[in-house]
């Protein structure tokens, strides 16, 4: 075990920095600017097929809760009747639409132009940009997907209607940006997310190394390069220095620890707390480290996408990935990765907003352990209000579970 | 109260007790749905019996909490705990829609710890579009062939026009008691018209009809009530609890109309298959029921609009449940346009599953009297 407060990360999270950082930049200066929803969004690539900048709100949430921000801009939604039970990602995103905006991280998110919706995820998405649509009164363009709780089984007919909904969303788009989406545009967006995505799968294997190469906080930092500039070369570089990072790390053998540090490969379910970043530098300190997380793993990236084909590689996208599935579906594939990534122990994180993340998390968490036999610890609290979570608790029942592990 | 309204408030009362006889009895196959956006049409058609699921007003959630954690709404938790507690043992199977989040994670854990042979999730789309109801249609097309793997029959195209036709007539007796509170003194209470639609969800539907057509007969002889004074409209999600309608009644006002899943949403507008074939005829209909988690906050408001003023309503009162995601999001802004467009005053309450009347009503009886002093 180490004695080590503070590892160094991998270099590439600078790299990662500066793409986040321009990012941020481009959303105050290029125009049209659009508001587009995390869950894997086909629009991302059609906005910048068509030169619409897309801008997140849930990253910007997640960047306001490291900032320790939410507590202000959960309680101006709230002030607003926004009530605490709708998910801390909106109440944010709704507090900061009202805020004064003095200072906002990154210079703020800007006033979009359009709206860029898709239903895979929630409930929430639908009624969130629904009413950023009563607020800004800007054209929305909405791509409706059904849920697909049986991924092998879903029907013809689902991508059916999808690939009309995409190809609806395109020529609205199109009105909306003044340009032609040609088919080679949107087929090279297509391409270079495709690209993004095969080099993720490649990052991802290599966490099964031992000693893992990276930590989770270093893979999430690389998930923004998979949300937010799929379809951009920029995209494509980015994620090629990470991959080529990580990989000269599990050549040379070196890791978060040592092969001999390295106390224990733990999973974990769902969001991390974002206001609480430190908690897996408290887990480096006892020798645990976290090669795999259904967060990482399993929401985006899970499309191949073939820029020969586009439309379909798009409405595809809008289909899969954990959040528009089910737990059973997750529980079967956790099954298998837990035993592929040498996992000895799960944290998972009953997270009171994301409940698509959360609910039935007791349930899948009981299964594991009795198929794999694997000692297992739930956290109750919220990716982003602070307010909820109880640090004393968390770290008291962290500490049992670590005793007991061993 | 009349022998046919009494019956109806008995049926929901003693629900359970009502179906597992008629499940003995008849030993027609009963199947839960959730929501008013199931299209029971289908299932009817199939020779079933399609039951609307609302929780029974029973004792504490003891067991669901197991499964279902305690930040999903209670309605839906509830449910779940007298599935697995065996307060449902009549049912042979349930069909659960893509509707607010909590009825999707009802559907998860109700396949992963499944009591009954049968069970599908329907994908309601979010939208209105052709291509939304050309999906639908097929997504029904889907449910109608799991329906006819589990009966071993064909639904045939008739028994869908007859499932429509039967369908469309108690929905259309329901619509014309809800008409009798726009009154100006109404000769049925609101916590009457909520029995009367509630009691709608468990029994047959021809049997259903046949006493609403009694009841309209006998209603149409009573005399006027009092005057409404205070004329309410509630809105919210699944506002179930009959108890909460009583008390605002007591606290002497009028329910002239509302806006939940288990009132007008229900019995909004027939299905009309003159024009095309029955399954897409039954998929223009459903998704134009205006729930809160398929429905834009215009369009909602809209429907509320239409409502408020076709029955002069003086005020509006918000009921919405606990962790009901898709009500309290649209409920800003709603409660803004609907005192900005017709000045009128609203309360928010928030329900949830046997909630403590007792500081709901302060609440409500002070709303009330400030209506009251208002002149209504
Ligand atoms: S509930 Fe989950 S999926 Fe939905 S907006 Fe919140 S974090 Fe995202
Ligand atoms: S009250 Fe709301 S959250 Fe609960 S079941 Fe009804 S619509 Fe869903």
């Amino acid at each position: 075990m180490t004695e080590k407060t503070k590892r160094e990360r991998p270099a590439f999270n600078k790299i990662i920095s500066a793409a986040i950082e321009s990012h941020y930049n481009n959303i105050q200066t290029n125009r049209p600017m659009g508001y587009a929803l995390m869950a894997p969004n086909p629009l991302v690539e059609i906005a910048y097929a068509a030169g619409i900048q897309p801008a997140f709100p849930e990253n910007y949430a997640a960047v306001s809760a490291v900032k320790h921000l939410s507590r202000k801009y959960c309680e101006t939604a709230e002030a607003h009747n926004y009530a605490p039970d709708i998910c801390s990602y909106c109440r944010n995103n709704l507090g900061y639409v009202y805020d004064s905006k003095e200072n906002p991280p990154f210079g703020g998110l800007g006033r979009p132009d359009l709206l860029l919706l898709t239903s895979s995820a929630c409930t929430h998405y639908f009624k969130w940009w629904d009413a950023l649509h009563e607020i800004y009164k800007i054209p929305m363009i909405y791509i409706n997907t059904p849920r697909v709780m049986e991924p092998q089984a879903m029907p013809d007919y689902y991508l059916a209607y999808a690939i009309r909904e995409i190809e609806a969303a395109i020529i609205q788009v199109e009105d909306i940006a003044g340009t032609k989406i040609t088919h080679e545009k949107l087929s090279q967006a297509v391409t270079l997310s495709g690209e993004v995505v095969d080099y993720w799968h490649k990052l991802l294997d290599l966490q099964k190394a031992e000693p893992c190469p990276v930590n989770l906080t270093d893979i999430s930092n690389a998930l923004f390069v998979l949300i937010a500039l799929v379809g951009k070369q920029e995209g494509v570089d980015v994620i090629k220095t990470v991959y080529d990072e990580t990989k000269q790390r599990v050549t040379d053998g070196i890791g978060i620890f040592t092969k001999e540090e390295e106390k224990h490969r733990l999973m974990w379910i769902n969001i991390p707390f974002w206001f609480n970043l430190g908690l897996f530098g408290y887990f480096e300190k006892r020798g645990c480290v976290f090669p795999l997380s259904d967060y990482t793993q399993y929401i985006w990236g899970t499309t191949k996408m073939d820029g020969a084909k586009p439309i379909e590689s798009l409405a595809r996208k809008a289909l899969e990935g954990e959040l528009n599935s089910s737990l059973d579906d997750q529980i079967e594939k956790m099954l298998v990765d837990i035993k592929e990534y040498h996992i000895d122990g799960i944290i998972a994180h009953s997270n009171r907003s994301c409940r698509v993340l959360s609910v039935g998390i007791p349930d899948a968490v009981k299964v594991i352990q009795k198929e794999l036999n694997l000692p297992s610890l739930v956290l109750d609290g919220d990716h982003t209000d602070e307010r909820v979570y109880s640090d004393a608790n968390i770290m008291n029942r962290i500490e049992a579970f670590l005793e007991m592990l061993g | 109260m009349s022998n046919i309204l009494e019956h109806m408030a008995r049926v929901i009362q003693d629900a359970s007790m009502v179906l597992s006889k008629t499940r003995e009895e008849t030993g027609c196959k009963m199947i839960g749905i959730f929501h008013p956006v199931v299209p029971e049409e289908l299932i009817y058609a199939a020779g079933l019996r399609p039951v609307r699921l609302f929780p029974y007003i029973d004792d504490f959630i003891t067991e669901g909490d197991a499964h279902l954690q305690t930040y999903l709404c209670s309605n839906v938790r509830a449910v779940w705990d007298q599935v697995i507690k065996g307060k449902y043992s009549y049912f042979d199977g349930a069909i659960i829609p893509r509707s607010c989040e909590a009825v999707t994670f009802l559907y998860q854990t109700w396949k992963r710890h499944n009591p009954y042979p049968f069970i599908d999730y329907i994908n309601v789309p979010w939208k209105r579009s052709e291509n939304a109801i050309d999906f639908f249609a097929k997504e029904l097309g889907r449910i109608k062939n799991d329906l006819e793997g589990f009966t071993g029959k064909e639904i045939s195209e008739d028994s869908l026009h007859n499932a429509i036709r039967v369908y469309n007539r108690n929905r259309g007796l329901l619509r014309k008691v809800c008409e009798l509170k726009k009154a100006e003194s109404p000769i049925i209470s609101s916590t009457e018209t909520l029995k009367v639609v509630m009691s709608s969800f468990i029994l047959d539907k021809e049997e259903h009809s046949g006493l609403m057509e009694q009841l309209l007969a006998e209603l149409s002889k009573r005399s006027q009530g009092p005057r409404a004074k205070v004329r309410l409209l509630v809105t919210g999600g699944c506002v179930t609890d009959a108890r909460l309608w009583e008390m605002i009644e007591d606290c002497g006002a009028c329910v002239v109309a509302d806006d939940v899943n288990n009132g007008s949403r229900s019995v909004f507008t027939a299905v009309n298959d003159t024009m095309e074939g029955p399954l897409t005829a039954l998929a223009r209909r459903y998704v134009m029921v205006p729930c809160s988690f398929n429905t834009a906050n215009a369009d909602r408001f809209t429907y509320i609009s239409e409502m408020v003023m076709e029955s002069n309503v003086h005020g509006v009162i918000f009921a919405i449940n606990r962790n009901c995601e898709a009500e309290k999001f649209d409920y800003p802004n709603l409660d803004l346009k609907i005192r900005e467009k017709f000045d009128l005053p609203t309360l928010h309450i928030e329900t949830d599953y046997l909630t403590d009347m007792a500081p709901l009503r302060t609440r409500v009886e002070a709303f009330i009297e400030m209506l009251n002093a208002k002149g209504g």
